[in-house]
């Protein structure tokens, strides 16, 4: 049981990953970015080309991955956000959730939709934590997301990060100020797309990974995550992507090991936000703004 | 020469004109009125002084020169709008709705603390309120708040629109004599304004219907005038 609950840890660092993106774009722009995944795997992609199929440097992947998302980012914003910021939220929404459909489909008309292996950041056998055979990348990555939900929070404490709040609770006032509502939507979407990007390149090389795996598997429970969390809540977000993890992997555990009942990640999912939601409607760590 | 000259100014909403040719000028260090009805095009006149209108015929010069650009140049020119409505930060708290009206100095840390000082000495209450949520305040306290924020960015012309509207007569008179209190440090002002109490402590007085400006003239002289009287009344 306890090798289930480090995986559910490690898990779960990448739903937080994804959630930190989520919960920055709904701080900002009050939009539920499905095109969060994308980002990553639009990363993961553009780095294995450059690493397995050119055979370039590692870092060079990392770069060129991370550039590719923000790209990809940026012209989100440009072609599908901004025409849509008068439209309402759930146009926008589904507009998003095209975007990742759109991308996947590009991914698999490219590069075809074979599994692939992606090399780790660092090699190196598992250690062993509470029984469960954990990868170097699986370290790096719940450190990459404490670290970044460390410095997302800080973000909104600086003057750049209160504008973005500004922006999102009034634009005329932000305007009035001098602040250009433009400006904050690139940077915005620039910053989700990077975040998306970093998630995508570290969880890539866990396992084996096909187009779409960002979206198919992890942005639901990233999702479940972010709300869970309180939706605007950056450390929420990395509370509740290992929240998340944990239930899933101790409801396999629990309900799939033992009892034998069928989808129990799901089910420990679900039945573990209802919960939350029934009793704190605001999430775990959930404030305004 | 005045430091705003307003000539022949047309603007309006999309295909909709509002403004149909305005003439106004503001001397550097006064405290200009601009009176009117609703819908006679006073907000619309500060929003395109401010950017946030395109001017589609006319010209606006400020220094001497065709004011043009986004808002955020103009408000980095000196020329600050305090919005109908107060239009705070809602979810942000009273400080850091003051700290972003810095936007544009952000980077000059000594200028912005005393701007906030002076900001404080004119609005002791938003010191007071400095860490409760702008959406929080009363009425009248954001209205202070929304010309406090105003004035974080040292303006040059400060364009106060409709700081009485919904506010008690005895709250009129206290953002009226705070806004006094500002032109008198040196701030040109410029207010719309459809209470005509607020002529006592103009300098000079403009009176906008339909879309064009019918009287202009010293504060005193206006607050007496027949045509003032016409306007508000439509005799």
């Amino acid at each position: 049981m306890g090798a289930f609950f480090a995986l559910g840890i490690f898990q779960g660092a990448v739903y937080g990953l994804l959630a930190v993106g989520i919960v920055l774009v709904y701080k900002a722009k009050r939009v539920f970015n499905f095109a969060q995944g994308e980002f990553g795997g639009v990363a993961a992609f553009a780095a294995f080309y450059l690493v397995v199929n050119l055979g370039l440097p590692y870092w060079t992947g990392i770069l060129g991955g991370l550039a590719a998302a923000v790209a990809m980012g940026l012209a989100v914003e440009r072609v599908i956000v901004r025409p849509l910021e008068s439209a309402s939220r759930t146009i926008m929404l589904v507009a998003l959730v095209g975007v990742a459909l759109f991308t996947i489909a590009i991914i698999v008309l490219l590069g075809q939709p074979v599994p692939r292996v992606m090399p780790p950041l660092v090699e190196g056998s598992g250690v062993n934590i509470l029984g469960a055979g954990i990868l170097p990348q699986q370290l790096i990555l719940l450190a990459v997301l404490a670290v970044l939900a460390a410095a997302m929070a800080w973000f909104f404490k600086t003057d750049l990060g209160l504008a973005v709040l500004a922006s999102s609770q009034d634009t005329r006032a932000a305007q009035v100020v001098g602040i250009s509502p433009v400006a904050i939507s690139r940077l915005v979407w620039g910053m989700a797309a990077l975040l998306g990007g970093i998630a995508g390149l570290l969880y890539a090389p866990v396992g084996i990974f096909t187009p779409g795996f960002m979206t198919l598997t992890m942005l639901v429970p990233a999702f479940a995550a972010a709300v869970l969390g309180g939706m605007t809540s950056l450390p929420g977000a990395f509370v509740g992507g290992i929240a998340i993890g944990v239930v899933q992997n101790l409801g396999i555990y629990l309900l799939g090991q033992q009892l034998k009942v069928p989808g129990a990640a799901e089910l420990g999912v679900f039945a573990l936000l209802m919960l939350v939601l029934l009793i704190r409607p605001q999430g775990l760590l959930g404030k305004e703004a | 020469m005045a430091l705003l000259e307003v000539e022949n100014l047309r603007a309006g909403y999309g295909s909709v004109p509002v403004l149909h040719g305005v003439d106004l000028a503001v001397e550097e260090g006064s405290n200009a009125v601009l009176l009117g009805l609703n819908g006679a095009g006073k907000s619309t006149t500060l929003m395109t002084l401010a950017g946030l209108l395109p001017v589609t015929g006319g010209e606006i010069r400020y220094d001497g020169e065709v004011l043009k650009g986004p808002p955020g140049a103009r408000v980095r020119a000196g020329i600050v709008l305090v919005p109908e409505g107060r239009h705070v930060f809602p979810a942000l708290t009273v400080k850091q709705n003051l700290r972003l009206g810095a936007w544009t100095i952000r980077r000059d840390a000594r200028r912005l603390r005393g701007n906030l000082r002076e900001v404080y000495a004119i609005f002791p209450r938003l010191e007071e309120r400095a860490d409760q949520l702008a959406g929080t305040l009363s009425g009248g306290e954001q209205q202070m708040l929304a010309i406090g924020r105003g004035m974080m960015s040292s303006p040059r012309l400060l364009l106060i629109d409709e700081a009485s509207l919904g506010l008690s007569p005895k709250l009129t008179e206290q953002v009226f004599a705070a806004v006094k209190l500002i032109n008198q440090r040196g701030t040109t002002v410029l207010m719309v304004e459809q209470n005509a109490g607020v002529l006592a402590q103009a300098d000079t007085a403009f009176v906008m219907q339909q879309g064009r400006i019918t009287v202009s003239g010293s504060g005193a002289d206006t607050l007496g005038d027949e045509a003032v009287k016409a306007a508000y009344f439509g005799t």
